[in-house]
């Protein structure tokens, strides 16, 4: 059952963007392959890119032994700009299909991105597809989203999020004020990697270091998929603190050992001063509002 | 800095603390001064989505300086000084990795050949001071020459304190005082977690972590916005040891090393110099803890 937001939907351009299955990487000798947790410990686990095929959007975001796991498939492209026109247009909730190799003719949806270090898009293909899929496989999104706006709420800016998802929200609208359900609310010092770094586009991620605090908060039961809203953040422009501003995004990628590097969480909208609230809606994910299958 | 003078300042270090002074290896790395460059459409928005061209990174800094103010510049992410860095990319690791706060760098080629100078910060080029006379004769592409000294100083009777980029020179010119087996260190001001910004993507070797200038608001409350270049500043409740983070009794002891930005999550550069738990590291606030007198730069104190 869709919400009733007035949006400029009948102006939006839907355009395509390709982009083939990442491969993961290490950095080559004399580098060392470990990677540090935030106690110093060397490690060396499975992380961002290729395809996975044991953890999908709606599984558990923490206690895997991995570091920021992308869901499903990671998809960019070779060229720097291409791979820029890739992770800014795609929007979450956008059909993506399989191009190329055994899974071709497959649909799947736009459920993350990845920031710095990695700049990847997140694509659910249900499981058994990705079974027939191969690394360098060519996966086309229908991109339909940027520009997207809410007629009623100006000052809420929306940040790469599909009409689909947006209709699918949980949602309580008066006048000049608009609050979306999401899982959980996490407050600005759990706010981490991302932070100073682009909004259009890209991923920012909670901490996770102070295990005490998260379980605490009740943050350590998240999903991949689920909605949250960032207190005290403003995601306009760049990722950064501004009291009373809020941001809404989706857990895209599992928690990691590294210092900053919580799940990754894919921006949805955000208002600079208290135009956009939130409230608790335990278990608000996007495999039900998208109806994700397989 | 001559043998002889190092012994000295060795001799002066406060005699309660024994540093690993003796074990430190000293050794030279260098890099050019950089061209200041815009990319194309290179706009910076402000956090309202205005956006606006300023200097501030790379080149010869003229009219900024440690110990003057961090705030309120013309400017973005201002560097105080000459920014120099290295073409080889491994070369300019080894520059950034081995440099600490306090190495004396010499000019090796140009009009001002012999002029000697301190390094006051890590950005994403090391930021040396010079005298204004001497940056007169300077130019892009003059090399660089660093004495590093620092990386792997520790206290021998306090290691649960992990030190970052401290020279011993900048070691003994904290001010630092043991308290029973607690050391504390005079600082600026304190700033809260929840504003501490980009740069927690990094390690914590590398660079600093921007705080979060953009509630203009909370700057004036708190009196933030007085911050100066060269200010040494303290958190609470954060991890520095191996990236930065929030954990609950932990310190991090850090120094203004670049000026305030107008863009989102970006601020004045806080690079980190100690880090420990609460019980272990303490500071107090003095609103003269800044290395522009107690290192020389503009003359001592």
């Amino acid at each position: 059952m869709n919400n009733e937001l007035a949006t400029n939907l009948d102006d939006l351009i839907a355009v395509s963007v390709a982009g083939h299955i990442a491969h993961p990487g290490f950095p080559g000798l004399p580098a060392e392959p470990y990677r540090l947790t935030s106690d110093g410990t060397p490690f060396l686990l499975p992380t961002y890119g290729g395809i996975v095929y044991n953890v999908s959007v709606g599984d558990r975001a923490f206690g895997w032994a991995a570091d920021c796991i992308h869901p499903g498939v990671s998809i960019l492209q070779a060229d720097d700009n291409q791979n820029r026109g890739l992770n800014v247009f795609a929007c979450i909730g956008n059909r993506a299909k399989v191009m190329t190799g055994g899974a071709a003719g497959t649909t799947g949806v736009v459920t993350g991105k990845s920031g710095r270090f990695s700049e990847q898009v997140i694509v659910h293909i249900p499981l058994e597809a990705r079974t027939q899929m191969a690394v360098g496989d060519q996966v086309l999104v229908r991109a339909e989203g940027i520009g997207l706006e809410l007629t009623d709420h100006p000052d809420v800016t929306l940040k790469g999020i599909s009409p689909q998802l947006l209709a699918a929200l949980p949602v309580q609208e008066r006048e000049g004020h608009v609050a979306f359900g999401v899982s959980a609310h996490i407050p600005p010092h759990l706010i981490g990697a991302g932070l100073g770094l682009t909004s259009q586009g890209g991923s920012v991620h909670m901490q996770s270091t102070d295990r005490a605090l998260l379980a605490e908060l009740g943050l350590d039961d998240l999903r991949l998929g689920d909605l949250v809203a960032l207190e005290d953040t403003d995601s306009r422009y760049n990722h950064g603190y501004l009291r009373g501003a809020r941001a809404i995004g989706v857990v895209c990628a599992t928690d990691g050992p590294r210092a900053g590097y919580g799940p990754g969480i894919a921006i949805l909208m955000t208002a600079p001063g208290g135009q956009l609230g939130s409230f608790e809606d335990t278990g608000t994910n996007i495999v039900d509002l998208l109806d994700v299958t397989g | 800095m001559a043998q002889t003078e190092r012994t000295n300042l060795w001799e002066h270090m406060n005699d309660e603390l024994r540093w690993n002074v003796d074990n430190l290896v000293e050794m030279a790395v260098t890099g050019k001064v950089s061209q200041p460059a815009v990319r194309r459409g290179g706009y910076t928005p402000w956090p309202d989505g205005v956006g606006v061209m300023l200097p501030g990174m790379s080149g010869i800094i003229y009219s900024a300086r440690v110990g003057d103010r961090a705030f309120g510049w013309a400017g973005d992410h201002v560097e105080p000084g000459v920014s120099i860095a290295h073409t080889d990319e491994r070369a300019d690791f080894a520059l950034h990795y081995l440099t600490c706060i306090g190495n004396e760098a010499e000019v090796m080629t140009g009009f001002a050949r012999g002029a000697k100078g301190i390094v006051t910060g890590e950005h994403a080029r090391i930021l040396v001071d010079f005298a204004p006379e001497v940056l007169e004769d300077m130019t892009i592409g003059d090399t660089i020459q660093i004495r590093t000294v620092g990386r792997g100083i520790r206290l021998e009777d306090h290691p649960g304190i992990e030190f970052k980029k401290t020279s011993p020179a900048l070691a003994n010119a904290l001010g630092l005082r043991a308290d029973g087996g607690r050391i504390h260190c005079p600082v600026a001001m304190e700033l809260p977690p929840r504003i501490m910004g980009s740069g927690a993507e990094l390690n914590a070797e590398f660079v600093d972590q921007d705080l979060m200038s953009g509630d203009r608001a909370l700057m004036a409350e708190l009196g933030i916005d007085q911050m100066r270049l060269g200010d040494l500043i303290g958190i609470r409740n954060v991890d520095h040891r191996f990236g930065r983070s929030y954990r609950d009794g932990w310190v991090a002891i850090c120094i203004c090393i670049h000026g305030d930005s107008v863009m989102t999550g970006h601020g004045p550069g806080i690079l980190t110099l100690m880090t420990g738990p609460a019980d272990l590291l303490e500071f107090d606030v003095d609103p003269a803890a800044n290395i522009a007198h107690t290192l020389g730069i503009r003359g001592q104190a």
